[in-house]
């Protein structure tokens, strides 16, 4: 399997990028996300999704290579939603993400950690199942993530490659009686091939989680198809309404070395795994 | 002890003088007999202070001189420069760089006419490597173009793998490289002479510590050098002298709270995003650059302790 997401990426890459500083106009700007938009949903039109679905992100990042995202939908457009893409405008490899969620899954609310390269436009566009895409965007400030040095000890996170903890973090939100939130941790360098080895000076290899599937009682609950904009140690909060008795939750990873992981868990609500 | 403020207050005295004479010679004070250093402004870099906002200094022994962190631009060096060559004209052998932040780096290039050893961490050949023309540019953008010219990345010559003896005439340093702490590439020096450590930002006085590299590696670098007995620290940021080990009392208490509230918080679930907002607010009123550090902080802890 040819991810998608990936070859986009390469795609975007290839493609005029802006050049690497603050000062870019408005005009720059919206001329990069139209291209953007272009490169990956064709001539197919993005609506401003008004209050339907927002991105929430700091205004300007703290640690540009740990920025927290968050992507929510209104009730109606979470029942209705096929797919979120989320964009980085100005980083070197754009599509950072594409959430793809099963039946299970309560789309009011997601997140991630993601690495932003420059002062740039995310933008997050839900496709609705009757094919409209509705878009938002947020601006932040933030330099250098793509390129910020991997964590302080290569040896430590290879050994501890791919391991996963899982977090029930609750029922979500209080008045739904079914619906849990729960935090995927999961342990990989997700090295950006822009990033260099301290000791030997040569740039570290892309090395990162290419897909997340996650499954509910052997059912889709959510796939991610992930690329080297998601921080190292990847983490992904969802939620989803289990069935009537408690279930296994799995999740399987796939990374751009074929490298495969799966850890499942029983799931208890308030329960830390 | 009258004499060794006699010594500071004629030095603060002639630094002061040199100064209105001389606006181009960075003041220093005299910590202890040949030890200069020179005190930061409590600031982030900006046109107005130039990046002149780390504590800088120099050693000198009977042959040779050391200086140590020098400073936030060339300009800077050359200002630390002027201040040497004010107190003696013996040779500049060594430049040491405690660590990879542009704040006590970019100086060096400053001597480069004096043929220095340049001393780093064996780690700091990395982090220039990755960080080195983004602190350029962010240079220029802080402290204007014409502020930061000549301020480029200078490579170190010398590498400390764990602990480098050296001896600048009759006055041994013992330069030590740490785990990871402040940053992954930290080093310490210890002056016998004097039973000074020069503490760089492994020590943060005043000014919020701030967390580029562990929280747990640096509450352990700390617990190790609380026990080593000094006659005073020099940090990187706040008064060119504290006592030791009592001037750090304040940042192992900072650092002991960002660790435990930080975990306080990832067992409540309380997401990294929200998590600034829950840690360390007690620290508020007792820190300089509070808000410009603290929740960075926090998320920098909150990545490492998740996993613990």
């Amino acid at each position: 399997m040819k991810p998608t997401i990936v070859a986009l990426s390469v795609a975007l890459l290839l493609g005029a990028a802006l050049p690497v500083r603050a000062e870019v106009s408005e005009e720059a700007r919206a001329q990069r996300w139209g291209d953007l938009q272009h490169a990956i949903f064709g001539d197919r039109a993005v609506e401003d999704g008004g209050s339907a679905i927002r991105l929430t992100a700091p205004d300007r990042a703290m640690d540009a290579a740990i920025v927290p995202v968050a992507i929510a939908l209104d009730d109606a457009l979470a029942k209705n939603v096929k797919a979120i893409y989320l964009v980085i405008d100005d980083n070197p490899s754009p599509l950072a993400a594409v959430f793809h969620p099963g039946e299970a899954a309560d789309m009011r609310e997601i997140s991630t950690r993601v690495r932003v390269d420059d002062y740039t436009y995310l933008h997050a566009v839900a496709e609705t199942n009757d094919g409209k895409l509705l878009q938002t965007a947020h601006f932040i400030k933030a330099a250098g993530g793509c390129s910020a040095p991997a964590g302080k000890d290569q040896a430590l996170a290879m050994q501890r490659l791919g391991k996963m903890k899982l977090v029930i973090e609750g029922k979500r939100p209080a008045d739904e009686p079914a619906a849990i939130a729960a935090k995927l941790l999961i342990s990989h360098p997700n090295s950006s091939g822009l990033q260099m080895d301290q000791m030997t000076r040569n740039y570290i290899p892309a090395d990162f989680v290419q897909s997340v599937r996650i499954t509910y009682d052997g059912k889709p609950l959510m796939t991610i198809d992930g690329d080297i904009a998601i921080s190292e140690d990847p983490t992904f909060t969802f939620a989803f309404v289990p069935g009537a008795g408690s279930g296994e939750l799995k999740a399987e990873i796939d990374d751009s070395h074929q490298r495969h992981f799966e850890q499942s868990w029983p799931v208890r609500p308030q329960a830390q795994m | 002890m009258r004499r060794a403020l006699l010594i500071v207050a004629v030095a603060a005295a002639v630094a002061g003088h040199a100064r209105a004479d001389e606006p181009s010679m960075l003041p220093t004070v005299e910590v202890a007999p040949g030890i200069f250093v020179h005190e930061g402004l409590q600031q982030n870099a900006s046109p107005e202070n130039g990046d002149e906002i780390a504590n800088t200094g120099f050693i000198v022994g009977d042959d040779a001189v050391m200086v140590v962190d020098p400073g936030g631009s060339a300009t800077e060096g050359r200002r630390l420069r002027a201040a040497v060559r004010a107190r003696t004209a013996l040779p500049i052998r060594y430049v040491v760089l405690t660590h990879v932040h542009p704040d006590h780096i970019f100086g060096a290039a400053a001597f480069a006419a004096d043929g220095p050893a340049v001393i780093g961490h064996e780690r700091l050949p990395g982090a220039l490597a990755q960080r080195g023309a983004f602190y350029e540019r962010t240079l220029r953008r802080d402290i204007g173009d014409a502020a930061a010219k000549g301020s480029v990345v200078v490579e170190p010559t010398l590498l400390v793998h764990e602990k480098l003896d050296l001896d600048l005439g009759n006055r041994p340093i013992t330069i030590r490289a740490h785990g990871p702490a402040h940053t992954d590439n930290d080093l310490s020096l210890a002056d016998a002479r004097t039973g000074t450590l020069w503490l760089s930002d492994l020590l943060f006085v005043d000014r919020i510590p701030v967390l580029d590299g562990s929280v747990v590696g640096w509450l352990k670098e700390l617990a190790s050098l609380r026990e080593v007995r000094a006659a005073r620290a020099i940090p990187g940021h706040g008064p060119v002298s504290v006592p030791w080990p009592a001037g750090s009392d304040d940042e192992l208490r900072y650092l002991t709270e960002l660790a435990d509230e930080t975990r306080a918080a990832i067992r409540s679930n309380v997401g990294i995003a929200e998590a600034p907002d829950h840690v360390c607010e007690e620290e508020r009123g007792r820190w300089l650059l509070f808000d410009d550090y603290n929740p960075r902080n926090v998320t920098a802890a909150y990545k490492e302790l998740e996993w613990e």
